[in-house]
């Protein structure tokens, strides 16, 4: 790399990170395969990672600057590049080794608009990694989330990962309710077999955080695409158990909503611009989108 | 062909609690058809050694030896063979490994004069009419005593001996420049981070004690990481004063155009099995590339118990084959 070629222009970004595991986390929570094309969207509030599956899932992560102990955006406009989801999280993982790094610089674009990661404040290793960059893949932007009225059902994470885990064996297609009486949220499962789960709001309200409904509201996704929604949350999420949100949108558009941790477990960075002290604002939001099947809109199981 | 031995115990629980592991690690399989690959133990006057891969050219793995002085292991030795008392054979790591771990199991609450003796023998095998080879192990505890009979190949022949000699000889030759790797634990994790991305790296030394590693087989990703200033034995160098600015690909190109630096592709797994020998708790580990690149060579460095003085009776080291010569 030329570094003359840097200095005549100021890259588009340049951040540091102290918590590289909260990233890893929060980028390995929507890789649901191996092979995976992100696009990745700058701008003066964060960075924001988009994976797709073709028209049926889309998943965000936001990465707001609040999260970077260092944030220098200099870009107009909002640069946009691809990239290897995997090789992305698979180069920060190399920093997370002990005694490594304890700050990671992310700087774009390279010479070459390469991505560019390397180690800073550790004089006697030093890791580096140049990602190659794609112009992006055009991305479906049909997945505006409107709101049809209903509050977001707040599940304890872990529980709504176990009931979508749960209908792994019925598979095929799963049908959601969400019932304004008795208070509850139901999930059926029809393919090889049959599995309802009842998760009830007053009985069991360490299940369901909170829930409002005033109609009943009811849509069938594809078991593949939900389970991609929870099959990779990190265990942070379930331990910390800030809740996952579901909302079910205009047309049956479902969204998932997880929070995760990028504090930094221990004491703060002196670098650090944005105070260290507001450690609870440090949160990655993961969200995805599903669309519902197609098939006969909404239905009714009176 | 005679081998009888007593075998102490510090040394049975130096090669139970230590090298085996290693061992089991760095080579699966031992019993390979025709003695070549595998894990031959090679038995001298002077020397025990396990050796793995050197046989048949060994070019296509990562070859190890593991060597130790006799008086460490025994106290009560015999040898005999036609051979200049010299016998190799090949042996199971992981069979032997469990004949060590229940022998020290079985020594380790008895009285003071603990009794281990390790033994050649035929023996005819449950329903086969043939005598085969074993290396057997009796042990006296307390209360009971145990033989184990662990099946190794056939004695290799002369040829075969004088051949796995040569061959020893040949993997001991130095690399001018040592580096120190100081965690070696720390190393593992990245190599095996970096594993889920390629899986050929090219390893640069330099002779101020630089140890760059670079993965070279993605064309979608530039990833490596790089120590400095670490400790050298052999030939020195300083570096350039402007060179700390530059980037560590360029730095080290620099380096080896000025002839300060030699470096070598080596594959990722053999790279990691040589890794695994930090199961035998070294005390320190060196790398260095073999004279003209041959090969990339960890070096394992034991030092006697409550000193920093090296224990010359113990000595381990990998020799990694060069996929490609490099830039050397």
């Amino acid at each position: 790399m030329s570094s003359s070629a840097m200095e005549t222009e100021a890259p588009d970004l340049v951040c540091h990170l102290d918590n590289v595991p909260g990233m890893v986390d929060a980028l390995s929570s929507v890789r649901w395969k191996r092979n995976q094309d992100a696009l990745v969207e700058l701008s003066e509030h964060g960075m924001v990672l988009i994976v797709e599956e073709t028209g049926c899932l889309q998943a965000k992560v936001y990465l707001k600057r609040e999260l970077f102990i260092l944030y220098e955006y200099n870009a107009e406009g909002r640069p946009r590049f691809g990239l290897g989801l995997g090789l992305f999280i698979d180069c920060l993982n190399t920093f997370c080794v002990q005694g490594i790094a304890s700050v990671v610089e992310i700087r774009y674009p390279g010479p070459d608009m390469q991505l560019l990661l390397k180690s800073v404040d550790s004089p006697d290793a030093f890791v580096y990694a140049d990602i190659r960059t794609r112009i992006p893949d055009t991305i479906s932007w049909d997945y505006n989330f409107e709101p049809a009225g209903t509050v977001p059902t707040r599940f304890q994470s872990a529980v709504l990962k176990e009931a979508i885990d749960d209908l792994e064996w019925p598979g095929s297609s799963i049908q959601i309710l969400l019932n304004p009486d008795p208070p509850s949220v139901t999930f059926r499962g029809e393919g090889h077999g049959d599995l309802q789960i009842d998760l009830s709001y007053r009985t069991s309200t360490d299940l369901l955080m909170a829930f409002q409904c005033d109609h009943r509201v009811s849509h069938r996704y594809k078991y593949k695409f939900l389970s991609a929604t929870t099959s990779n949350i990190p265990s942070s999420v379930l331990k910390d158990n800030r809740g996952s949100k579901m909302t079910i949108g205009r047309d049956g558009m479902l969204k998932i909503q997880h929070l995760v941790s990028v504090a930094k477990p221990s004491v703060h960075h002196p670098q650090n611009n944005f105070g260290a002290q507001n450690q609870t604002s440090r949160i990655a939001y993961i969200e995805f989108y599903v669309k519902p099947e197609e098939s006969d809109g909404p239905i009714d199981n009176a | 062909m005679k081998f009888k031995a007593g075998m102490r115990v510090e040394g049975l629980e130096i090669l139970e609690g230590r090298f085996m592991a290693a061992v089991e690690r760095v080579g699966g399989s031992g019993m390979k058809q025709n003695n070549s690959g595998g894990w031959q133990l090679y038995l001298t006057r002077d020397h025990v050694m396990f050796l793995h891969n050197l046989l048949g050219g060994g070019g296509d793995g990562v070859q190890c030896v593991a060597q130790f002085s006799v008086s460490l292991l025994f106290h009560d030795y015999h040898i005999s063979s036609r051979n200049a008392d010299r016998i190799a054979f090949s042996v199971e790591p992981s069979l032997l490994h469990r004949a060590l771990r229940s022998s020290l199991s079985n020594l380790i609450h008895s009285s003071s004069s603990p009794f281990l003796q390790m033994k050649l023998v035929k023996k005819l095998p449950a329903g086969s009419s043939r005598p085969a080879p074993f290396l057997s192990f009796e042990t006296k505890g307390q209360r009971s005593a145990v033989i184990q009979d662990v099946p190794i190949s056939r004695p290799l022949s002369a040829a075969d001996v004088s051949d796995l000699h040569s061959a020893l000889l040949s993997a001991q030759e130095l690399p001018e420049t040592l580096v120190q790797v100081p965690d070696l634990q720390q190393l593992q994790g990245l190599v095996d981070r970096l594993r889920h991305v390629g899986d050929v790296l090219s390893v640069s030394i330099t002779r101020y004690g630089d140890l760059h590693l670079k993965l070279s087989s993605s064309s979608l990703v530039t990833l490596g990481f790089e120590f400095r200033g670490l400790r050298i034995l052999g030939v020195q160098a300083s570096p350039l004063p402007n060179e700390a600015s530059l980037s560590p690909q360029a730095r080290m190109e620099l380096a080896i155009q000025r002839g300060e630096a030699m470096s070598v592709q080596v594959s990722m797994k053999h790279l990691l099995k040589s890794i695994q020998c930090h199961l035998a708790k070294p005390d320190c580990t060196f790398f260095g590339i073999a004279p003209q690149g041959a090969c990339l060579m960890v070096i394992f460095q034991f030092f006697i118990p409550g000193t920093r003085q090296t224990d010359k009776s113990i000595s381990l080291h990998c020799r990694i084959p060069v996929l490609d010569s490099g830039s050397n």
